[in-house]
């Protein structure tokens, strides 16, 4: 499977991803391969300087030379800038597109993966890796690329040289890629724990300054700043373990290649000892080993990258083979137009290793009607708004809406005909536009009007100096919690939808407020399925039925009429309970 | 007159005197990888001298080359040693900057709404990118100090060989440094336009993931990351041209080497024709000017270290009370855990004409008095956005207080932010924040509260029956932000937490929202019943039928007080006048009384 050979070997994914850009690599190529092919012809231009000079060559000649040298020099320089560049732009593309993916993967993993993975860490998983892998492209490929083209460039011209040394010094290059490669997989698993507990510790970090007025105003901000200090001192145990043995790989290597350049400087003595080549000769082969040096130096130095690279690589293979429990059909079912009945068939539902939220729910809901749940927090009523919403998969059962069982309902037909309001409203930062629309833009403005006066925000949005283009701040500062509840319920008025879920709708809205939320919310139902999730009983003076949850059962449905008639019945008890103003 | 700010230069010694201890085992080793080539140059031009000299002395030249081999293994293990012991340093520093920063935020006075930046992922972006800018630059020291030693005596051995030669290398050298200098302003701008980009993209991240099930409910995750992607492309442009400019300054030293060595040929040409400036002296001076040609580099790093640190620095000041960044480097001490000060029981609690306004729009409150008796239930209610929020958090001192007076038992209260805290004051706000922990950890957070104390107020904060149902009791964790627990277990998670903390007056905003009536009757029957005095926001009949004091608030002014208990929910929802309607203000004065009797 494709996902598991991408946990195996995470560079296939980097593979991948620069394959996929392999046009753009063209220009990238040229510019390495003329940024490496120039200064390979310096050393030809030195080592005939040398010869000539020692034997008194007219000094026209040896100018010459000189001259030729600076000429190669200059054009080698402007060919690595324009390398490294379009480089940079590649990689950038990569690893952007890749980032999406991700983006994309991870908004597509169920909400249970969300709630276990904070904002904070999800930046350093969509950001920080990949920003390792960019780093690792544009800096260490093309500096691989072009050193390993050097070496391949110097290796033939040493073999022309003389074809044993050739064989000797590709033997070393050989042996201490190898020792580097071996090495390096001992390292990359320290390189993953450590960047693992620095997001531990971003996220501390932003969680913390999400809640830093509670955290204030508790007095906890020190208590805060230690349990940061902790994390951070997890960090460095986690760093040092990975850098002491990165360090001795990056020294060991370093150690070859400087056997290696000992090894060609002493082939070419003993060569010039038996006169088969001549000082010019030596100071050439000299010249390519300092020239083989730098490269592999700085491909060492950069090894560093290349760990952070292969734990960043390992880390996005590992969220890209995450896979979300829910799964949508292949062909799906269509849903009829109109409005839909809903069923929960004999639902049981559990968290893996938790005991059941809910145990065996038959609830039926005929098409157009609605439904108010009522029972006490923690009770399973939002589990059941999320089963609705296919956020998660029963365990045992089945949800069907019009008949259908939601597994084999497509994924853009249910989330156009079944919306919700949640019990949380999050606004984007964005205009106030992209807040009711939801980034559509093929949504005309007059429909976004229209969906704000729906829930009374009329006024409140003429008041606003920016109209729809108003940006809403991250978290909605601006906004007070029942003006981003309206707004939340103005996205649904604008979706149109089927199905609607109201979870806790109303919650944070003032009795006068609510009461024209009421009126709208009214309008919405009007002709659509609805189930409503309330704690005030209040909520559900529009609804036709009502059923009760307790512990995770369904212990009383029928027509809301009926039951409030029902002096026996538990919903005339919560009904009586607040008339009385106590239990 | 205020001081000039702190400079990157200043802030990098206070970087290496926090751990001078670390610094220097880690930082010597890496500028000697610098110097080392030193004695690599001079073996080379003996190895040479003695290939290519009239009498060649083949045999010592195989000798010296195993010296040339000690020497890259020294330099091995200094590279080693550099690498293990350097993150003891860094690490170290980038905690006790963060710290500083975050315990800033937490503690210090002045509202954190007003240092931070929009978006919690744009304040990460700080914590995390400037702060590491920051160390890069004091990095590059022992580097740039390593070069120079090296440089310097390169130049000195170079020059007793050939003065006129030496000085002709400069020549180029320096002008790759004068390069460097103009070419460091596009540098610095197109640094700072990346950084941006890339704060504004992490912002984006942050929002996404915040928002995913807004997201996913409404099948919109594909349109949204279409913006993502154009935050991305902006991004990647921007990044170019930093690279762009960061190459070609590298590029102008790396060609400034060569051009160097291109000098000596030409002008060596003829002393070495005459045998007075030999193959060897030729090996040492290529051998050098491939070292020499880092300095420069070197050098331009630290420009452009120095200004990213700049930049770096100027951000992380803007998150200080004061915006300036000497906070930043503040050595702070630890905390203590020592005896709470000795406190005056809250008696009255009395706000004189607070005004505040949130940030960002003009919503606030205005003129507000209120007057707080200990053991009372205050409660403050109003229409959405009337200002119910903003009071609580600008008496709090969460948000500035453009006017207004406080008096804690008549004595004023000059920084409410400092003052009223735990534990006289403890708050449990809007939404419930809580952290990834356990539960215990969470309603604790470092309250010194024994396990007797932390039951009692998750059962004061009417949690204790969920509580029951936990299969790990206090020690089950909470997923990220608590999203395991329901809206309603969140908020008398917060709730328990201030309880906790046993304040003389308890602040809670909103915090009965998402819980049912039975929960929602136990909870309030529970605070009033207490003999705790509260201040709460609130609209719901709940809460309003057991206060002591009723405020409504009508576009952030008191539009109505009722001092006596108010009992019925009728009253409770007729303070409240219907939204849209023109006259609330008369409309709510004359629906306020009567007060009835408490049930």
């Amino acid at each position: 499977m494709r996902s598991a050979r991408l946990r195996r070997s995470p560079w296939l994914l980097v593979a991948a991803s620069l394959g996929a850009e392999r046009w753009r690599l063209v220009p990238v190529g040229a510019a390495l391969l003329l940024g490496t092919l120039l200064p390979l012809a310096g050393p030809q231009l030195v080592a005939r300087f040398v010869d000539e000079a020692v034997a008194g060559a007219p000094i026209e000649a040896l100018l010459a030379l000189g001259a030729a040298y600076l000429a190669v020099a200059l054009a080698g320089q402007v060919a690595a800038v324009a390398a490294s560049a379009t480089a940079s732009g590649a990689a950038w593309r990569v690893t952007n597109r890749l980032r999406e993916r991700v983006a994309a993967h991870a908004l597509g993993l169920d909400m249970d993966y969300h709630g276990r993975h904070t904002p904070g860490e999800m930046i350093e998983r969509v950001d920080g890796d990949l920003l390792g892998l960019t780093q690792f492209i544009s800096g260490f490929v093309a500096q691989a690329l072009a050193s390993l083209l050097l070496l391949a460039g110097t290796l033939v011209l040493v073999w022309r040289v003389d074809p044993r040394v050739g064989a000797a010094l590709t033997a070393v290059v050989a042996a201490g890629s190898a020792t580097l490669a071996v090495a390096q997989r001992r390292v990359v698993p320290h390189a993953v724990a450590s960047r693992d507990e620095t997001a531990r510790m971003f996220g501390l970090v932003e969680e913390g300054l999400v809640a830093a007025e509670e955290i204030r105003a508790n007095g906890a901000g020190r208590h805060v700043t230690a349990r940061f200090l902790e994390s951070a001192q997890r960090v460095l145990r986690a760093e040092q373990r990975w850098q002491v043995r990165g360090g001795g790989v990056l020294a060991g290597t370093n150690l070859v290649f400087a056997l290696g350049t000992a090894g060609l400087l002493a082939a070419g003595i003993l060569l010039r000892q038996a006169g088969t080549i001549t000082v010019g000769t030596v100071v050439l082969l000299f010249q390519y080993a300092q020239m083989v040096r730098a490269p592999i130096e700085q491909i060492v130095g950069q090894a560093k990258l290349l760990h952070e690279a292969g734990a960043s690589a390992a880390r996005v293979a590992e969220l890209l083979a995450e896979r979300p429990e829910i799964a949508w059909p292949r062909t799906p079912v269509p849903l009829p137009p109109g409005p839909v009945s809903l069923r929960f068939q004999d639902v049981t539902f559990a968290y893996p290793g938790d005991p059941p939220v809910l145990h065996g729910v038959d609830l039926e809901l005929g098409a157009g009607r609605s439904l108010g749940i009522v029972g006490r927090t923690g009770s399973g009523k939002t589990t059941l708004a999320r089963l609705a919403l296919r956020l998660s998969d029963p365990t045992e059962g089945a949800v069907r809406l019009a008949d259908i069982d939601l597994r084999d309902v497509g994924r853009d037909d249910l989330r156009r005909r079944v919306r919700m309001v949640s019990q949380e409203v999050h606004l984007f930062a964005a205009s106030l536009r992209d807040n009711v629309t939801l980034f559509d833009d093929a949504v005309p403005d007059e429909a976004v009007e229209a969906a704000l006066a729906s829930v009374g925000l009329r006024g409140w949005r003429d008041a606003l100096p920016g109209g729809l283009d108003t940006r809403l701040g991250a978290g909605g500062t601006g906004l007070s919690a029942g003006e981003a509840q309206l707004v939340a319920l103005a996205r649904v008025f604008l979706a149109d939808p089927a199905l609607v879920v109201l979870d806790e709708a109303s919650s944070r809205l003032d009795p006068a407020t609510e009461e024209a939320v009421r009126a709208a919310t009214a309008r919405l139902l009007a002709g659509r399925t609805a189930i409503v999730i309330a704690h005030r009983l209040s909520t559900l003076a529009g609804v036709d039925e009502v059923a009760v949850i307790e512990a995770g059962r369904i212990v009383e449905h029928g027509r809301r009429a009926e039951l409030t008639g029902d002096g026996s019945s538990r919903f005339a008890g919560l009904l009586a309970a607040v008339a009385g103003g106590a239990p | 007159m205020t001081p000039r700010p702190l400079g990157a230069w200043r802030a990098g010694v206070a970087l290496v005197a926090f751990r001078a201890r670390r610094y220097l085992p880690g930082g010597v080793p890496w500028a000697l990888v610098q110097i080392l080539p030193l004695f690599t140059g001079l073996l080379l031009q003996a190895v040479f001298d003695r290939v290519s000299g009239a009498q060649p002395a083949y045999a010592s030249g195989l000798g010296l080359l195993a010296v040339l081999v000690a020497v890259e293994t020294a330099r091995g293990g200094m590279l080693w040693t550099g690498i293990a012991v350097w993150p003891g340093w860094w690490l170290r520093v980038g905690a006790w900057i963060r710290s500083n920063v975050l315990e800033s935020l937490l503690c210090d006075p002045g509202p954190p709404v007003t240092r931070l930046p929009a978006s919690p992922g744009e304040a990460i972006g700080r914590l995390r990118d400037d702060v590491d800018d920051l160390i890069r630059f004091v990095d590059i020291w022992v580097d740039i100090a390593g070069a120079v030693v090296f440089a310097a005596a390169a130049l000195a051995v170079m020059a007793r060989i050939s003065l006129p030669l030496t000085l002709v290398t400069i020549v180029p050298l320096a002008a790759v440094l004068v390069a460097s200098r103009a070419l460091t302003w596009m540098v610095r701008r197109s640094h700072e336009r990346m950084r941006e980009r890339g704060s504004s993209v992490t912002g984006m991240i942050a929002d996404l993931f915040a928002g995913v099930l807004a997201l996913k409910t409404a099948g919109a995750e594909g349109r949204a990351l279409a913006r993502f992607e154009a935050g991305n492309a902006s991004r990647r442009r921007a990044a170019v041209r930093a690279q762009l400019a960061v190459s070609l300054l590298q590029t102008v030293s790396g060609a400034g080497a060569q051009l160097a060595t291109g000098l000596v040929l030409l002008l060596a040409a003829g002393a070495m024709r005459q045998g007075t400036f030999t193959v060897g002296d030729l090996a040492l001076f290529t051998s050098y000017l491939v070292a020499l040609s880092n300095v420069p580099r070197w050098l331009g790093r630290v420009l452009a270290g120095h200004r990213e640190a700049e930049v770096a620095l100027r951000r992380l000041g803007h998150l200080q009370p004061d915006r300036r960044p000497e906070g930043v480097l503040a050595r702070r001490p630890a905390a203590s855990a020592g005896p709470p000060e000795p406190r005056e029981p809250l008696r009255r609690l009395e706000v004189r004409g607070l005004t505040a306004r949130h940030p960002g729009s003009g919503a606030g409150v205005f003129d507000v008095d209120l007057t707080i008796e200990a053991g009372t239930l205050t409660v403050v209610t109003g229409v959405v956005g009337s200002g119910k929020t903003t009071l609580l958090r600008a008496l709090l001192g969460l948000l500035p207080a453009e006017a207004g007076s406080i008096r804690w038992n008549g004595v004023p209260v000059p920084d409410p932010g400092a003052f009223l805290v735990p534990p006289r004051v403890a708050y449990a706000g809007q939404v419930a924040r809580l952290l990834s922990a356990t539960l215990a950890e969470n309603v604790a957070l470092g309250w010194p509260a024994a396990e007797r104390d932390l039951l009692a107020a998750l059962r004061a904060a009417q949690l204790a029956d969920d509580l029951a149902e936990m299969p790990a009791g206090l020690d089950t964790v909470i997923g990220s932000r608590g999203s395991r627990l329901s809206g309603g277990q969140l908020q008398r998670a917060a709730v328990a937490r201030a309880l906790v903390r046993t304040p003389d007056l308890v602040v809670l905003d909103d915090v009965s929202s998402a819980l049912d009536h039975a929960t929602e009757e136990r909870l309030w029957r529970a605070l009033a019943g207490s003999g705790l005095t509260c201040l709460v926001a609130s609209h719901r009949p709940a809460a309003l039928v057991r206060a002591d004091r009723v405020v409504v608030l009508e576009r952030g002014r008191v539009a109505a007080r009722q001092s006596l208990p108010l009992a019925s929910r009728q009253t409770a929802t007729a303070v409240s006048p219907s939204a849209g309607s023109g006259s609330r203000a008369s409309s709510t004065e004359r629906e306020v009384g009567p007060p009835n009797e408490r049930t």
